[in-house]
C-alpha cells in the first residue's frame, strides 16, 4: 500500500482501483457509469488534493512517471471529468450522461 | 448591437422546407458544398513527407486523399485510382512514400503522379495522363481547406478580413488536438444554427453555461456581430462577475497560464468565426475549439469538434488542463444534441411552413440568406442551360 500512491496522497488509496483510469474515453465513461455515492466520495477526497498533486507530478517527466505517480496522474485526469458532475451538473447528471454518450471522444493528446 | 443595424438581413419569416426537404438538400450539395471552400483538416496532421489523411465528404460521395509531398507541399486528390476507379486508401491516416491500388497495383507518388503500373505498355494512354485527380487546396491559420469545384477566388480572398483573424487564433500554432464526434438526426443548418445563437443558453445550459450569462445580460447575447460575404463573426460577452467552482477555476486558470506562456492568448480570445458553409472556430485560449457540421442527407449530420493545442503535454498540469478543457466543452456540446433533434422531428412533420429568427439570431438568418442566394442562383443556372444532344464522342471526351 505504501507504494500505491506518492507520499502525501495516501488518503486517495481507497479510490485508486476504481478511479486511476487509463485513457480519456474510459475516464469519461466511468464518470457516467459510476455509483453516485462512490463518485461523490472520490470527488470529496480528490478535489482538495488537485493542486498539490499537480505540483508534485510536475516535478517528474510526464512520459516517465513512476507507477505511483502515474496512478495519481490518472486519478487527477479522472477527477477532471468527475468534477463536472459534482461541481456543475448536480442532479442533472443522469439525463446528461445519456446526452454525453453521443459525443464520442476520438482523440486526446493524453491518449484517447 | 442594435436591431436596426441588422435590418439589412431582412425580417421576414424563413421558409421551413430548406431545413428538412430532400429536394432542397440535393440543390445544396451542388450549389453550396461543391462550390465552397470546405475546412477538413489541420497541417499538424501532416507533419512529414508522405504523411496523409483520408477524408470522406458523404454529401458529395467524395473521398479525398490529402498528402504532404516530398517537396513539403500539401496536396489534395480524389482517393480514386485512375485505372478503373478503385479507392486507393482505406486507412484514415498514415505515412507512406507511394500509394498502391489494391486492385491492379497501379502506384502513385505523393505528388499524385502515376509512377508504375504492371504491364502498362499494353494500355492506350500515357502515364502523364493518369495522375490522381487533383482538388484545390489552401491553408489559412494552420487549417486545411479544399474546394471541389473551380474556385472563383482563392481562400484568403474569400475569407477577406477573417483570414487575418484566423491567423491569430490559437489553432494557427497548433501541433496537436483533442477531438470528439457526434451523429445527429438533424439537418446541417438546423444543427449549425444552434451554435451561432445564444438565445437558448439560459434554457439548455443553465449550469454548464452559467459563466456565459449574467444579470446584465441574461441571454448572454454577444457584444458585437460582423459579416463578410457569406461568413460571419461575433464577440462573446464577458461576465464581469463570474463565480467559477473551485476545480473549474483551477483548471481554467492553468489552461490560461499555459496559453499566456505559449503565446496563444491573442487579441481574439472572445471572438468566434462562422465560416461558410459549415465551420466554426473560437479564439479562446483556454478552450480553443473548432466545430464542423457535415451534412449526410437532408435530415442527418455529423459534428466534428476539435480543441487545438500547441506543443506536447510536457508536464502533468498541461495534460490535466487539456483533459479538463475537453471534458468541459464536451459537456456543453452534449446538451445541445437532443433539443436540435426535437426541432428536426417537428420540422419533418411538415406542420410549419415558416420558422422565425429574432434580431439576436441574426447569424442564423445570415446563413440561410447565403445558402438561399446560392441555391437560387444554381436553380437559375440550370434552368437557363439547354443541354445539347450528347454524341458518343462527346460522352467519351
Amino acid at each position: 500500500m505504501t507504494t500505491l500512491l506518492p507520499t502525501g496522497f495516501e488518503a486517495l488509496a481507497p479510490f485508486a482501483d476504481r478511479w486511476a483510469i487509463d485513457g480519456s474515453i474510459a475516464r469519461a465513461a466511468r464518470r457516467g457509469d459510476a455509483d453516485p455515492a462512490d463518485r461523490a466520495a472520490f470527488f470529496a477526497a480528490a478535489a482538495p488534493l488537485l493542486d498539490a498533486a499537480l505540483t508534485h507530478l510536475d516535478r517528474s517527466p510526464i512520459d516517465a512517471l513512476p507507477p505511483a505517480e502515474q496512478r495519481l496522474m490518472d486519478m487527477m485526469l479522472t477527477l477532471a471529468h468527475v468534477s463536472l458532475t459534482e461541481e456543475i451538473l448536480g442532479d442533472q447528471e443522469p439525463a446528461h450522461a445519456r446526452q454525453r454518450h453521443h459525443m464520442r471522444i476520438t482523440r486526446s493528446p493524453a491518449g484517447a | 448591437m442594435s436591431d436596426d443595424s441588422l435590418a439589412w438581413l431582412g425580417t421576414a419569416p424563413i421558409p421551413a422546407a430548406p431545413y428538412h426537404d430532400p429536394a432542397w438538400f440535393d440543390l445544396e450539395r451542388e450549389a453550396v458544398f461543391r462550390r465552397s471552400w470546405l475546412q477538413l483538416g489541420h497541417v499538424c496532421e501532416l507533419p512529414d513527407s508522405g504523411s496523409f489523411i483520408r477524408r470522406e465528404i458523404e454529401a458529395l460521395n467524395v473521398s479525398l486523399l490529402i498528402v504532404r509531398g516530398r517537396d513539403g507541399e500539401i496536396r489534395a486528390f480524389h482517393n480514386v485510382c485512375t485505372h478503373r476507379g478503385t479507392q486507393l486508401v482505406e486507412e484514415e491516416s498514415g505515412r507512406c512514400g507511394t500509394f498502391s491500388c489494391p486492385y491492379h497495383r497501379w502506384s502513385f507518388g505523393t505528388d499524385g503522379a502515376l509512377l508504375a503500373a504492371p504491364d502498362f505498355d499494353r494500355f492506350f494512354v500515357d502515364k502523364a495522363d493518369c495522375a490522381l485527380p487533383r482538388v484545390a487546396l489552401d491553408i489559412c491559420g494552420g487549417l486545411i481547406f479544399v474546394h471541389l469545384g473551380t474556385p472563383d477566388k482563392g481562400l484568403r480572398d474569400d475569407l477577406g478580413p477573417y483570414a487575418t483573424m484566423l491567423d491569430g487564433f490559437p489553432a494557427a500554432q497548433a501541433t496537436t488536438f483533442s477531438e470528439y464526434v457526434y451523429e445527429i438526426d438533424a439537418n446541417w443548418k438546423l444543427t449549425y444554427d444552434n451554435f451561432q445563437e445564444n438565445y437558448h443558453l439560459r434554457f439548455i445550459h443553465p449550469r454548464s453555461g452559467a459563466p456565459a450569462v449574467g444579470e446584465d445580460n441574461p441571454f448572454g447575447y454577444p457584444v458585437k456581430m460582423g459579416f463578410h460575404g457569406p461568413h460571419r463573426t461575433q464577440t462573446i460577452w464577458t461576465n464581469p462577475d463570474p463565480a467559477p467552482k473551485p476545480v473549474q477555476a483551477q483548471s481554467f486558470g492553468r489552461a490560461a497560464r499555459f496559453a499566456m506562456a505559449d503565446g496563444t492568448a491573442g487579441p481574439h480570445s472572445r471572438d468566434y468565426l462562422a465560416l461558410f458553409p459549415n465551420f466554426f472556430i473560437l479564439g479562446s485560449p483556454a478552450q480553443p475549439f473548432s466545430h464542423t457540421v457535415w451534412p449526410i442527407d437532408a435530415r442527418r449530420s455529423r459534428g466534428v469538434i476539435r480543441l487545438y493545442w500547441k506543443g506536447k503535454d510536457d508536464c502533468a498540469s498541461r495534460r490535466y488542463a487539456r483533459e479538463y478543457a475537453m471534458a468541459s466543452a464536451r459537456d456543453i456540446h452534449a446538451e445541445d444534441r437532443d433539443v436540435i433533434e426535437a426541432g428536426q422531428r417537428g420540422l419533418n412533420s411538415g406542420a410549419l411552413k415558416h420558422i422565425h429568427f429574432q434580431a439576436q439570431e441574426a447569424l442564423c438568418r445570415h446563413l440561410f440568406n447565403a445558402v438561399d442566394e446560392r441555391v437560387q442562383a444554381y436553380r437559375a443556372e440550370r434552368a437557363s442551360a439547354t443541354p445539347p444532344p450528347v454524341s458518343r464522342a462527346e460522352a467519351m471526351a
